[in-house]
């Protein structure tokens, strides 16, 4: 008898967890089916703002150069140093320093760049896949306040480094 | 009968692996949901770009599209009627035709919420786009010339008004690349204004 009224007191005073596990199971397959296992990973900080745009072609896996304020990477992999000028008149503007170019080429940048159309070529022959195929692609992260003159070096750079097909990334407006 | 069901009763489903699981996923996939959506501009340097897919009658000249886009405006360009009766009659050389700021010197206040389509009238450089695509259907090529000094952003909302209408109904382009109506999809960036034009590469 009083192992019976303590099993009864336990059930009455017990935790409904029913409406949480809903809640839960819901949020659960909310999440599962916003996950997108993407392998272009975009990190978006105060220094690499992506300009939005209507654009619908979907991003697809190269070689990602990242231009911020602050730097330019390629692959993750810092490659030189994105000086911030302010003018006479107060106006702001990023460049890369004189010593880093020669002309229009970042020179950092361009060995980067070169070991790593290598590499995809070594990839490719090595593989033999249509996939791995070099074909001169190259993901361009860059925030929204650059100047052109500054992603031009980069782009002229890319030139020079086998990389002539730009895919410059961009947030996507409309879904 | 009855005693059984009793028994049922007292079995009480223990939800806790079912919960520490749970509160394991949910953490993970919030941090590795992506809740912005990214999508890319093609573009390619001029020598290797896209080649036209139209024959052109050998006494058809090229179209040549050129946006310039400057602290004053766009100005366009090309072998189009449009673009040269506007070209001030200078023989000889193409001018184009120019169309203004809508804030003079088309500035606009980031830190103030302001967007570059409060600066720069894009309803306009579509409007005229599309009058030439009307002549010319089978073109899709422009070349884009910025200035020096002209922010990413700006570059990247002239890309949109010069690929495609979303207010215009309809596509005319078998790509599924284009919100609205298709105007010129296949962009090149040329070295721009100022600087020695080094035409891109």
């Amino acid at each position: 008898m009083p192992g019976k009224k303590t099993r009864r007191d336990v059930a009455e005073g017990g935790l409904t967890i029913t409406s949480l596990m809903d809640a839960m199971t819901i949020i659960l397959c909310f999440l599962l089916k916003s996950y997108e296992a993407s392998d272009v990973t975009v990190v978006a900080s105060d220094d690499l703002q992506i300009p939005s745009s209507s654009a619908l072609v979907d991003i697809k896996k190269s070689v990602a150069l990242v231009v911020s304020q602050k730097g330019i990477l390629v692959e993750g992999e810092p490659a030189v140093a994105v000086e911030e000028v302010v003018d006479d008149d107060g106006n702001v503007t990023y460049q890369v320093a004189e010593s880093e170019k020669k002309g229009q080429l970042i020179t950092e940048l361009y060995d980067m760049l070169l070991d790593k159309a290598e590499e995809q070529k070594e990839i490719a022959a090595s593989t033999g896949l249509a996939e791995a195929e070099f074909k001169g692609e190259i993901l361009l992260q860059c925030d929204r306040q650059l100047p052109f003159s500054l992603i031009r070096e980069v782009m002229y750079t890319a030139g020079q480094a086998q990389f002539g097909s730009f895919r410059f990334v961009v947030v996507k407006t409309n879904g | 009968m009855k005693g059984k069901k009793r028994g049922e009763q007292a079995e009480e489903l223990n939800l806790v692996p079912i919960m520490n699981l749970v509160t394991i996923l949910i953490p993970f996939l919030l941090m590795a949901a992506q809740f912005v959506s990214y999508a890319v501009i093609d573009s390619t340097l001029p020598a290797i770009g896209p080649p036209v897919p139209v024959e052109e009658e050998p006494d058809e000249k090229p179209l040549n599209l050129s946006v310039m886009i400057t602290d004053e405006g766009f100005t366009v360009s090309g072998n189009h009627p449009e673009l040269e009766s506007e070209g001030g009659g200078d023989e000889g050389e193409e001018k184009g035709a120019t169309i203004e700021c809508l804030i003079p010197g088309c500035t606009f206040d980031r830190a103030a919420g302001e967007t570059a389509e409060a600066a720069y009238d894009v309803r306009a450089l579509r409007d005229m786009l599309g009058r030439i695509k009307d002549d010319k259907p089978e073109e899709k090529n422009v070349i884009l010339v910025p200035e020096s000094d002209l922010p990413y952003e700006v570059l990247v909302m002239t890309m949109d008004a010069t690929r495609e209408d979303p207010d215009a109904g309809g596509t005319t382009d078998a790509d599924a690349f284009c919100n609205g109506r298709c105007l010129f999809p296949f962009v090149v960036i040329a070295g721009g204004v100022q600087g020695g034009g080094e035409g891109g590469e």
